[in-house]
């Protein structure tokens, strides 16, 4: 649902901490009809420019605190990530990405469903990586032509 | 005692998401363009810092409803059983969270919340003093595959025994004599006919173009009902190499008859009037062809049924890899549903 219009356009940007830049990022929303407690957020598949930036790599930022890695995302079982608002995914890398037009694929991975499915003791065990079709109403990765400015 | 209209903002989730619309702009529409005066709402959209709301937004939600003399009927209501993410989400938890959205549902007004398919009956029961006490009921969704008339043959959705949910739930509530539990049937149970956004979708995706206007031809002379299968004997497995949803786009069963909720009608507290595509079937006039809109109606007066119809339109999605200026017009859509319902209705 809404791929084509899950990030906010023009708001890829690089990162710079301290006069370092440290990676980029862009806001997003949740790809269905509702919000979600957060916990449920599993990550995204992240492709630039032919490049993958695995989890361990994301960060996510909302409700006004710092950006989390995913593992910390999973603790927050009683905040609410509310359907209106933006939240805004950083991706480490050193130097962020060049000036200019990128091609930016995108896939979110949330473990919203409808009730119990066979799948949960398997999800609950190793959960799915991000990218793989399954959970979330994303059937595959939707590619965004970026830039930074 | 009457059948009465509502819209569940379902409807308008895509106004919602581009912020087109808000709860009250929702509001006014139903008032002023639709004149009906039911309200069920996705409890994850509507409601901002869920599950605990501000006391300004809820005295301004029982303003809006004053203002447009409106009345909550469903707050619908989800278990994500993922949520913990260090175990599944078990019955008890998934009771404390019912309760939760009950009370919710009770300071919103609502007369009861729409649960999940198949919510178990160990569930309802954890929670069952709670409804009792704030007047609220526990109503689960009907929804496609589930069947009202018991089909053990269904199984790996929902929860352990989707299959005999329906008979499961009947069963408990003659058993403690409840008031506070019942269903929200999903008109998607009575489908006659595939949904048009879904193969107009699977068609614009299609890569083989030489079958997708094959397909085109076939659909000014098949009825949609039967497209399913003449495509498969021109096309033999061809549909099977669809990708993601588009796969079960030609696919629909008609999983419940409207005679059928007879069995449950006491217990139907509100029902979801699912719609995917209006179809103008005479100058300004609206159907939905595929669902038995009007035999399922016939039901409801045949046996005074007194509740909310709430249209639940859900055909945006199917067109949401268009450009923006592509996209349905779901206010529209629920108006021509509304004009269907009122006929039938008052027929």
């Amino acid at each position: 649902m809404f791929d084509r219009f899950l990030i906010k356009e023009d708001s890829l940007e690089n990162v710079d901490k301290d006069g370092v830049i440290i990676g980029f990022k862009f806001q997003i929303r949740i790809a269905d009809y509702r919000g979600c407690f957060l916990s449920l957020h599993n990550g995204y598949y992240i492709n630039v420019d032919g490049v993958e930036y695995p989890r361990v790599q994301q960060r996510f930022e909302i409700n006004g605190k710092p950006p989390r890695d995913f593992d910390e995302i999973a603790k927050a079982t009683f905040e609410h990530w509310d359907y209106d608002d933006f939240g805004t995914v950083h991706v480490l890398t050193h130097g962020g990405l060049s000036k200019g037009r990128h091609r930016v694929g995108v896939m979110q991975s949330i473990f919203m469903q409808y009730g119990w499915m066979p799948h949960d003791e398997e999800w609950v065990k190793n959960p799915p990586d991000p990218g793989q079709v399954v959970g979330g109403k994303q059937q595959d990765v939707y590619f965004f032509d970026m830039e930074i400015k | 005692m009457a059948i009465k209209r509502g819209v569940s903002f379902y409807s308008y989730q895509q106004a919602q998401f581009f912020k087109e619309m808000d709860y009250k702009d929702m509001c006014r529409e139903l008032r002023e363009n639709l004149g009906c005066g039911g309200v069920e709402i996705i409890n994850e959209a509507t409601v901002p810092n869920f599950p605990f709301p501000s006391k300004e937004f809820l005295a301004d939600w029982w303003n809006t409803m004053a203002r447009y003399d409106l009345t909550p009927v469903a707050l619908d209501g989800f278990l994500d059983p993922l949520r913990f993410r260090d175990h599944v989400m078990n019955k008890k938890e998934a009771g404390e969270y019912v309760k939760l959205e009950l009370q919710l549902a009770h300071d919103m007004g609502f007369k009861h919340i729409r649960s999940m398919t198949g919510l178990p009956t160990e569930v309802i029961e954890r929670a069952l003093d709670t409804a009792i006490k704030l007047d609220v009921g526990i109503a689960w969704e009907i929804h496609s595959p589930i069947p009202i008339k018991a089909d053990t043959s269904i199984t790996g959705l929902y929860c352990d025994s989707p299959g005999t949910a329906v008979a499961d739930t009947v069963e408990f509530i003659k058993k403690t004599g409840t008031k506070h539990v019942g269903f929200v049937p999903d008109m998607g149970i009575f489908m006659n006919g595939p949904y048009l956004d879904n193969i107009e979708g699977a068609l614009r995706r299609m890569k083989d173009r030489a079958m997708a206007a094959n397909i085109e031809a076939m659909m000014k002379e098949i009825p949609l009902a039967k497209l399913g299968e003449e495509v498969e004997k021109q096309h033999p497995g061809a549909l099977d190499t669809l990708e993601g949803w588009d796969k079960r786009a030609f696919q629909w069963k008609t999983v419940a008859l409207p005679e059928d909720l007879e069995l449950i009608l006491p217990y139907v507290f509100s029902i979801h009037g699912k719609v995917h595509n209006m179809i103008e079937v005479a100058p300004g006039v609206y159907d939905d062809p595929v669902t038995m809109n009007k035999e399922v109606i016939d039901v409801l007066k045949r046996n005074n049924w007194d509740g909310y119809i709430c249209t639940e339109y859900e055909g945006q999605r199917s067109y949401q890899d268009l450009p923006k200026e592509q996209l349905a017009d779901e206010v529209e859509q629920v108006r021509r549903h509304h004009q269907m319902l009122k006929r039938y209705i008052e027929n």
